[in-house]
């Protein structure tokens, strides 16, 4: 429990911090829609005089902008982004801090096992995210009701949400394997950023060059698109499933991995 | 009997050497000196030892116990103070040492007071406002808070000022005398002599020595100063047992180990100004340990 109100206490501030990002990003993006949907222009005509290329790459493939839900699910690909970010960052960290901080002189030489202070560090994480995640879904279905006759859209966001939450802790799990496994916290942010951005790139030479289909299958942000969300409702079973079981595998490693590991002083 | 037994213990950080075969052992109630200078595996050692590393081979048991598979419960009833102190920057002292207690069962927090007072330390004072010297302090309480049956510390007395040093050593006396076990690890003969019954020299990740403190000083090493009239001859003295031979102009300076009347014989016909036997300093006596052979 000790360990566990720690890494709350130290995650506090930036929790406060992305969440506040989050919900801005969320307001300012409602704000352009209502710009799009005042301005009586033909979005579908305007849409289509861009390069396709120049669409995928900011997400907007074929979902229609001038619905709430179309605009809405454009999205979808800036929260996986920043919600990716900010839990692999997490993970990374609260797993290395005492070696980055030099304490691990001091934590780990109490009278408890090496996994009794990975798991409430991980467990501290679950609760970042959600928290992470249920502000995103509370300032969506505001700004979303605000734009759409007072209708939230809540059960499309809500299987968003829990998409959004699937990928959260997959990457809550991937920062925390690099950081049980790499040197450093340093070493372990940096790969940690470095995957994010090479998933990234896949999602978007998958979308520019159908032959790159196969690739879908390594990067978590093809998993879920936000249009089959937002617009169909549909979450891919599969997908969830396999997240899930490939984080699992993720934990587990972070936890032999730290067992084995000599602590630096 | 034994509270600490290390056994051909070798640590290697990949093919850089870490400590090898290092064997001794600490009885129960001594207050047990580990010597060795910077580098030497002192802290490898100790870190094995609360299974902060993992050692490549050999085997090291607290209280009859394995240190790496009963780690988290022989922690229970181990103080350690690390050679360097850190903490979690942005904390009180008192937020640090309550968080260290947390640990613990059956603390009695009236004891973290009672150790400040002893150490002067100011507990409510920001861990990043205290200088390298009342970290310290932080660590000598946090080790100390839980009234532990051995206590490990690691170059403790670094930024104390000799009054503290004072008052810390006294500390650990009355621990030891309580029915503390302590492995006391350092680079400073002095502190050393002042506390130990025993001491385990390392240097280069191997241990040279393991003695009786009293024994080595008194009984076994002369210091010899002699002064020549002209040209010195020093293979003359190239006698077994003679060690740290230096030459200063007309001056020779050694240590001898061994039957006096050697040296003696020796002497004799030699043009001396000058001889001065004395009762070498413990820095000395190391000295040759302490020096790399190439």
């Amino acid at each position: 429990m000790n360990v566990f109100k720690k890494e709350m206490k130290a995650n506090v501030t930036s929790l406060i911090i992305w969440c506040c990002a989050q919900v801005f990003i969320i307001y300012a993006g409602m704000m352009k829609y209502q710009g799009f949907a005042d301005s009586n222009v033909d979005m579908s005509k305007l849409m289509a005089g861009f390069p396709k290329e120049i669409m995928l790459i900011f997400g907007v493939g074929s979902v229609d902008l001038t619905k709430v839900a179309g605009f809405y699910s454009v999205f979808f690909l800036y929260f996986m982004l920043l919600a990716a970010i900010h839990a692999v960052m997490f993970g990374a960290v609260a797993v290395s801090r005492e070696e980055r901080d030099h304490c691990a002189d001091f934590l780990y030489t109490k009278p408890i096992r090496r996994f009794q202070i990975i798991m409430p560090k991980l467990i501290a994480g679950v609760i970042n995210i959600l928290i992470f995640n249920m502000v995103t879904f509370g300032a969506s279905v505001f700004f979303i009701s605000l734009h759409n006759n007072g209708d939230g859209l809540f059960s499309q966001v809500s299987v968003t949400m829990l998409a959004l939450f699937i990928l959260q802790l997959f990457f809550l799990a991937l920062g925390a394997m690099f950081g049980a496994v790499l040197k450093n916290t340093k070493l372990a942010t940096s790969v940690s950023g470095a995957c994010i951005l090479g998933f990234f790139l896949v999602s978007v030479a998958v979308d520019l060059y159908d032959k790159l289909a196969f690739l879908e299958i390594i990067t978590p942000f093809k998993y879920f698109e936000g249009s089959t969300l937002m617009i169909d409702e549909q979450l891919s079973f599969p997908s969830a499933v396999i997240l899930l079981i490939v984080s699992l595998i993720l934990f587990t490693l972070t936890f032999f991995a730290f067992n084995k590991r000599d602590l630096k002083t | 009997m034994n509270v600490i037994e290390i056994n051909q213990l070798t640590k290697y950080y990949g093919k850089h050497r870490g400590i090898e075969n290092v064997s001794f052992s600490v009885e129960e109630g001594e207050i047990f000196g580990f010597i060795g200078p910077n580098g030497s595996g002192k802290s490898t050692t100790i870190r094995a030892l609360l299974s902060l590393i993992h050692p490549t081979s050999g085997s090291a048991t607290i209280w009859g116990r394995d240190c790496i598979k009963y780690g988290s419960e022989l922690r229970r009833d181990i103080g350690y103070l690390p050679s360097e102190v850190f903490y979690y920057e942005h904390m009180k002292v008192i937020e640090v040492l309550n968080y260290s207690a947390s640990f613990y069962d059956n603390v009695d927090y009236t004891r973290i007071q009672t150790l400040a007072d002893v150490m002067d330390l100011d507990l409510n004072k920001r861990i990043d406002d205290l200088s390298y010297g009342n970290k310290k302090k932080v660590g000598i309480v946090q080790g100390l808070l839980h009234e532990p049956k051995l206590i490990i510390l690691d170059e403790p007395t670094g930024g104390l000022d000799p009054l503290m040093q004072q008052k810390f050593f006294d500390l650990i006396r009355t621990e030891n005398k309580k029915g503390a076990t302590v492995l006391f690890s350092s680079h400073i003969l002095s502190e050393v002599q002042k506390l130990c019954g025993r001491v385990a020299i390392i240097k280069d990740g191997t241990i040279v020595k393991i003695e009786n403190i009293r024994d080595m000083q008194k009984h076994n090493y002369k210091k010899f100063t002699l002064e020549y009239k002209g040209l010195i001859d020093v293979h003359h003295f190239n006698l077994e047992g003679i060690t740290n031979l230096t030459l200063n102009e007309n001056t020779l300076h050694f240590l001898f180990k061994g039957d006096i009347n050697r040296i003696v014989a020796r002497l004799q016909d030699q043009a001396l100004l000058n001889l001065l036997v004395e009762e070498p300093s413990l820095e000395e006596i190391f000295m040759h340990y302490y020096q790399k052979e190439d």
